[in-house]
């Protein structure tokens, strides 16, 4: 039993719980803050690979002391093999995903602390929060524990656009639950439907159930419990028909908090995702589901983008365009495919996350995100021109950088699987994406300023630059050196695509 | 008896699961959005709660004297209940949250109502 495992989970929550109680006590906050939020990228890297089963009830099989006094009919049947507790799998997709979120969090908890002139416990507390229930959703393999996890960080996300103080947060929070307190009880109606077919919330134990002829894979309730847990799918992760509030919670979060969200929602989108595949893919209109799907949240993503005038809303319709992308990846359900869309997950948490810190700049220094009545930024500071003009050029797919590989992959991926037309889809749309983030980046940096635009803060953070710069080199590297992120994907990707799962 | 409890209950469920959303889709007033949203949740609940229903069962409690056997095949199934637990806590949590942002719109707009509130 690995206790690690579990502390990814624990420690983020008894940090979060921790930095609650020091509100008020500023500098405290900075640096304890700091100090705990470098254990969420470390955590996973320290941790071995294994199963963690919660109160240590490993399955029957793996304990023949206990299963010695047990009668036969548990021991001599299915139920020998199956989880009794709350089990978390840890493996090395996992490890770059709960990396990816760590660091991702860290830079924007960084950011938050200096941009902030007052920094709140009670921000730190949501942000950590979150972290915390993504990390579970990653790694859990309960599938009601999912649900626990997804509503946990459906709050955090609520409670980091309630502490943002941005004119109109507290409407987008309340319309942005109501829409959640329809999906997420039809997710856990979907996964009570599991619960009545098979007895089992456990995924391994529910698919071990249904290669196993324990129960008849052909029975319509699960049609119809496949469908309400893809239905919360859409809702999780801000597919259509969400992608609207989904992209107007980014628009009312900090930059910071706006860049950590819209990673807790690819990484739900994968986790969610995986599930999905690893349990309904003997149904053979679930490919295509989660196919359609992509492709109406590419082209309704990037599409809406164009037409925002907000810079925060622009990239909110852009990061749900990009997530269809990933979808296609899981789609294709070949293992190349399946391995080009988890890099693509990891790469746009991050091209993502670096966009909103960047244009995070521009506001944190004018106080304006409308694109209309912004310019000449790059005079004030032509580094995080730089910066936001090669995440741009990473959104779009343009090489050495990180999303050029994945894309390629999933390109070429389409057309292995019999699939061009997806390419060229694909590739049409990174033209449109780089269109409208040059659209924007010309409004806010390139042109005169205006004459009634005023700079309010002529200084930026330095933690938001040092943050840019580390979201930038990692884009590098794996833009350089794609096998380093697509090593830990393909054994998922090869048992996901084999149906080993 | 005259309906069997189990599909009476999740007759129930369905129609709680009906009413809730009928009410948090077409009603305006914001608190009774709630209570509409609040329904779906219970109905799923209730639904959950009915998968466990064992005609003639006892109480999942593993007392001394009882044989393994035979409790194994008597006793209710446990799991439903302990997950239905953990949702209410989270539907009460939720919505204690939007209660807590529908009283902060209420002292800055004056209404509850959400075609004003939120249809803008």
């Amino acid at each position: 039993m690995n206790l690690l495992i579990a502390l990814m989970v624990i420690v983020p929550i008894l940090c979060a719980l921790f930095l609650n109680l020091l509100h008020k006590r500023d500098r405290t906050i900075k640096v304890v803050t700091v100090l705990l939020a470098l254990a969420l990228p470390a955590l996973p890297l320290l941790a071995n690979y294994g199963l963690h089963y919660f109160g240590g009830y490993a399955p029957l099989v793996e304990n023949p002391t206990l299963s010695a006094n047990l009668p036969s009919m548990i021991t001599g049947t299915a139920l020998n093999t199956f989880h009794p507790a709350i089990t978390y799998s840890f493996q090395s997709a996992q490890q770059l995903f709960v990396f990816i979120l760590g660091l991702v969090a860290l830079l924007a908890i960084f950011v938050s602390l200096f941009e902030t002139r007052r920094p709140s416990g009670v921000y730190a507390y949501m942000m950590f929060m979150g972290v915390a229930a993504v990390t579970a959703v990653i790694l859990t393999d309960d599938i009601f524990n999912l649900y626990v996890f997804f509503e946990i960080a459906a709050l955090a996300t609520v409670g980091i656009v309630l502490v943002s103080n941005i004119k109109g947060n507290y409407e987008t929070a309340l319309k942005y639950m109501i829409m959640g307190s329809i999906a997420a009880p039809l997710l856990l109606l979907g996964i009570a439907l599991l619960l009545g077919v098979t007895g089992n919330v456990n995924i391994t134990d529910i698919i071990y159930s249904l290669k196993n002829g324990l129960v008849d894979p052909q029975n319509p309730v699960l049609l119809m419990a496949c469908g309400l847990i893809i239905f919360g799918w859409l809702y999780g992760s801000g597919l259509p028909p969400f992608h609207t509030i989904k992209s107007a919670i980014y628009s009312k979060a900090l930059p910071s908090g706006a860049a950590l969200i819209q990673t807790f929602s690819v990484f739900i989108f994968v986790a969610l995702g995986i599930i999905i595949l690893r349990i309904f893919s003997y149904l053979p209109f679930s490919q295509w589901v989660i196919l359609g799907v992509s492709l109406l949240a590419m082209i309704l993503g990037i599409t809406m983008a164009i037409l925002q005038t907000d810079l925060k809303r622009m990239i909110g319709f852009l990061a749900v365009g990009e997530l269809g992308y990933i979808g296609i990846g899981l789609g294709l359900s070949t293992a190349y495919g399946i391995t080009a869309g988890l890099f693509q997950a990891v790469n746009e948490a991050m091209i993502t996350a670096l966009l909103f810190l960047g244009f995070g700049v521009v506001l944190y220094q004018t106080g304006v995100s409308d694109t209309r009545k912004l310019g000449g930024m790059m005079v004030k500071n032509p580094l995080v021109a730089l910066m936001v003009l090669l995440a741009g050029f990473a959104m779009a797919g343009v090489p050495p950088l990180n999303a050029f590989q994945s894309k390629l992959m999933l390109i070429q991926g389409s057309i292995k699987a019999g699939l061009p037309e997806l390419g060229v889809i694909m590739i049409l749309l990174s033209i449109v994406t780089f269109m409208t983030f040059m659209k924007a980046f010309h409004a806010v940096y390139l042109r005169p300023q205006p004459v009634d635009l005023e700079i309010k803060n002529e200084k930026i953070p330095k933690a938001t630059l040092i943050a840019m710069l580390v979201l930038l080199g990692v884009c590098l590297i794996f833009g350089l050196f794609p096998q380093i992120a697509t090593s830990y994907l393909q054994p998922l990707a090869t048992s996901l695509a084999g149906g080993m799962l | 008896m005259i309906i069997d409890v189990q599909l009476a209950s999740l007759f129930t469920a369905v129609a709680l699961i009906v009413i809730g959303i009928f009410a948090a889709v077409f009603l305006d007033n914001l608190i009774k959005k709630v209570i509409g949203l609040a329904f779906i949740g219970d109905g799923v609940n209730l639904f959950l709660i009915s998968m466990g229903y064992k005609a003639g069962g006892i109480v999942y409690i593993y007392l001394p004297g009882m044989a393994a056997d035979w409790f194994a095949q008597n006793a209710a199934y446990p799991l439903p209940f302990a997950l239905v637990l953990t949702s209410i806590v989270i539907g009460a949590s939720t919505m204690a949250v939007m209660l807590g942002i529908i009283i902060v719109l209420y002292k800055k707009r004056g209404s509850i109502s959400a075609s004003k509130i939120l249809g803008e």
